[in-house]
């Protein structure tokens, strides 16, 4: 593309302008691409404000290419002109000041637009202050050598100061339409970033709420089914809404709320959990709490399958123990009158908690309460 | 809890603050006889207006309201601050969240439960709460626990806000583990009356404490 300018550039140097004033007017890259990186940007400044990888995607235009296609064009124009038989060097190093100065300058604005949405106080580092800075110097000693010509700098001086009034007042008249300016773009970057979060929350509400409904109208006389997928889907929609204070993973409360829900989905059925404390299931931990959760599950699911609901787990971490309660409202059952085969109970809960240094104890509670309560306690053992 | 309150012949007065209106008709509908439900309510607006005008024994609260300052049950609470001496609240939420429950409780309810509890439940804990006694789910329980950290020192009298006494904590803890008032009861070898009022002093220290810990708690969970 760039090469059909120069091409045209020879021609009157027309090519030239419409080259720059394209590239200063239209932005680079797709602008629908554009606006999407924008949106993601956004969305995702909600969660972690600003974001770094913007910084690096910024830094795409092709300086290199554009410096050879200036000079060629450059070089092309003085051909042009000293075979038309007009002076050149009285006037090619003054203009070449100039565009080197324009250069500097608007390169920086390219960038500074692109920043713009990386860092909303940024964009004005030290180097980019010094290349506008630069770049004005050298614009301005352009056109002044330019003028200049056999003048000297007294008629120079009383020619810029009428100018420099003018350039301040306009300043002035126009400071405060460009704060407004500015004002507006950061309520409208508010707002984008409100939409995407409405945006954020319907796609998520359509993915999991609207699906299960859909399933739920489908299924509906099978009302087991109904009732798992309307379990299902308000655990996950909890863990979405409440997703900053989820338990950190690998720790034991973490753990037995994946029991009881593994069991809860097993058997369809609801289970009150409660955890008081919380221990990182590491170390020491690690194999007393596979213990600890893989007799809890089995308590559990007895209960479950054995008990009557309502049924409530209640896990106490201690400095040194944890204790677990599994309780159902079932008639109950006596130990001795399982029979030994039956290893549910006496492998799966007692023989595991044991080996590991801790004690069981299965009750019926006493009439007139009914229903059964399996304890758990577990002490922290160091000596391995 | 289905243990009934002390006797009350008189039928309890309740208004329903919810903003689903297919939950409080399905309330409405759970309750038992006894209890008469005189109004509805389904903003924070409508809940304190309809307090002030019918002055009911009970209010059952969401947690969650439209309307307000943004902060549901607690802004009704708020609303009728002067109301709290005669007006008891039950809370009623869908959240397991502990900054929900901990606020409303902390605004003033005299209790906690989830809208997953049966009619005769519910109904009990309505009686229980009229009769000025706390009504405290596991979860409710499991939260104090934890916020008054277990295990750590335990109060020498009873006066004091910051910390539970040895018997306290031991109610809490079979509450927790799903344990009835009455099944706590005789757990512990004491009298119900006993039971309701280490709850209801529990329910006075988690509202009034100003306990580091507890602040320090409540902060790590963003309520307060």
């Amino acid at each position: 593309m760039r090469w059909a300018f120069v091409g045209s550039s020879l021609l009157a140097g027309l090519g030239l302008f419409l080259y720059v004033w394209l590239w200063l007017t239209v932005p680079a890259g797709d602008p629908r691409e554009a606006a999407e990186e924008q949106k993601d940007a956004a969305s995702s400044a909600i969660h972690r404000g600003l974001n770094p990888q913007w910084r690096t995607a910024a830094r795409k235009l092709p300086l290199t290419e554009i410096a050879l296609g200036v000079v060629l064009v450059l070089a092309a124009g003085l051909i042009a002109a000293a075979g038309i038989g007009i002076d050149v060097t009285s006037w090619i190093v003054p203009v070449l000041v100039v565009i080197a100065g324009a250069l500097l300058g608007w390169s920086q604005l390219d960038a500074i637009q692109r920043s713009r949405w990386n860092v909303k106080a940024g964009g004005r580092t030290p180097i980019s202050v010094l290349r506008i800075v630069g770049g004005v110097a050298l614009a301005v000693i352009g056109v002044v050598l330019l003028t200049l010509g056999e003048r000297n700098a007294g008629d120079v001086i009383s020619a810029l100061a009428p100018m420099l009034a003018v350039v301040i007042g306009g300043a002035l008249v126009l400071a405060p339409w460009w704060l407004r300016l500015v004002r507006e773009l950061g309520a409208e970057r508010a707002a984008r970033v409100r939409e995407a979060e409405r945006a954020d929350i319907a796609a998520h509400l359509h993915d999991s709420v609207l699906q299960t409904l859909a399933l739920i109208q489908m299924r509906s006389r099978d009302s087991e089914a109904v009732a798992r997928l309307a379990r299902a889907q308000e655990r996950e929609l909890r863990m979405w809404l409440f997703s900053d204070r989820q338990q950190a993973a690998g720790t034991l409360s973490a753990a037995v709320d994946e029991v009881t829900t593994e069991i809860e989905d097993r058997f369809a059925a609801h289970i009150d959990t409660v955890v008081v404390g919380d221990v990182d299931l590491a170390g020491n931990w690690a194999e007393s709490g596979r213990a600890l959760l893989g007799a809890l599950r089995q308590a559990v699911g007895n209960a479950l399958e054995h008990g009557a609901p309502p049924v409530t787990v209640y896990v106490e971490v201690t400095a040194d123990a944890v204790d677990a309660f599994v309780r159902d409202r079932g008639p109950g059952f006596i130990l001795d009158d399982v029979p030994t085969d039956r290893l549910g109970v006496r492998e799966s809960i007692i023989g595991r908690v044991e080996r590991r240094g801790g004690s069981v104890k299965i009750r019926s509670l006493p009439a007139p309460d009914t229903g059964t309560e399996v304890a758990l306690h577990l002490p922290l053992i160091t000596e391995d | 809890m289905n243990t009934p309150g002390p006797v009350n012949t008189a039928t309890i007065r309740v208004v329903i603050v919810d903003d689903h209106r297919m939950f409080r008709s399905g309330v409405r509908a759970e309750l038992t006889a006894d209890i008469d439900v005189v109004a509805e309510a389904g903003t924070v607006e409508e809940a304190i207006a309809a307090i002030r005008e019918h002055q009911p024994d009970v209010v059952l609260l969401d947690v969650h309201l439209p309307g307000g300052d943004g902060a549901g049950g607690v802004d009704v609470l708020r609303g009728c601050a002067g109301l709290l001496e005669t007006v008891r609240f039950l809370a009623l939420s869908v959240s397991d969240a502990a900054e929900d429950v901990v606020a409303v409780v902390r605004a003033g309810a005299r209790g906690y439960v989830t809208k997953a509890i049966s009619g005769t439940d519910l109904s009990d804990a309505v009686r229980r709460v009229a009769a000025g006694d706390a009504v405290f789910s596991p979860r409710l329980a499991g939260f104090v626990l934890d916020a008054f950290a277990a295990g750590v020192e335990v109060a020498t009298t009873d006066d004091e806000l910051d910390r539970l006494s040895a018997r306290e904590r031991e109610v809490m803890r079979l509450i927790a583990r799903g344990f009835t008032y009455r099944e706590a009861a005789s757990e512990l070898f004491i009298s119900i009356k006993t039971i309701e009022t280490h709850v209801s002093a529990v329910l006075r220290k988690l509202q009034l404490s100003s306990r580091h810990e507890l602040t320090r708690w409540a902060a790590a969970r963003r309520l307060l």
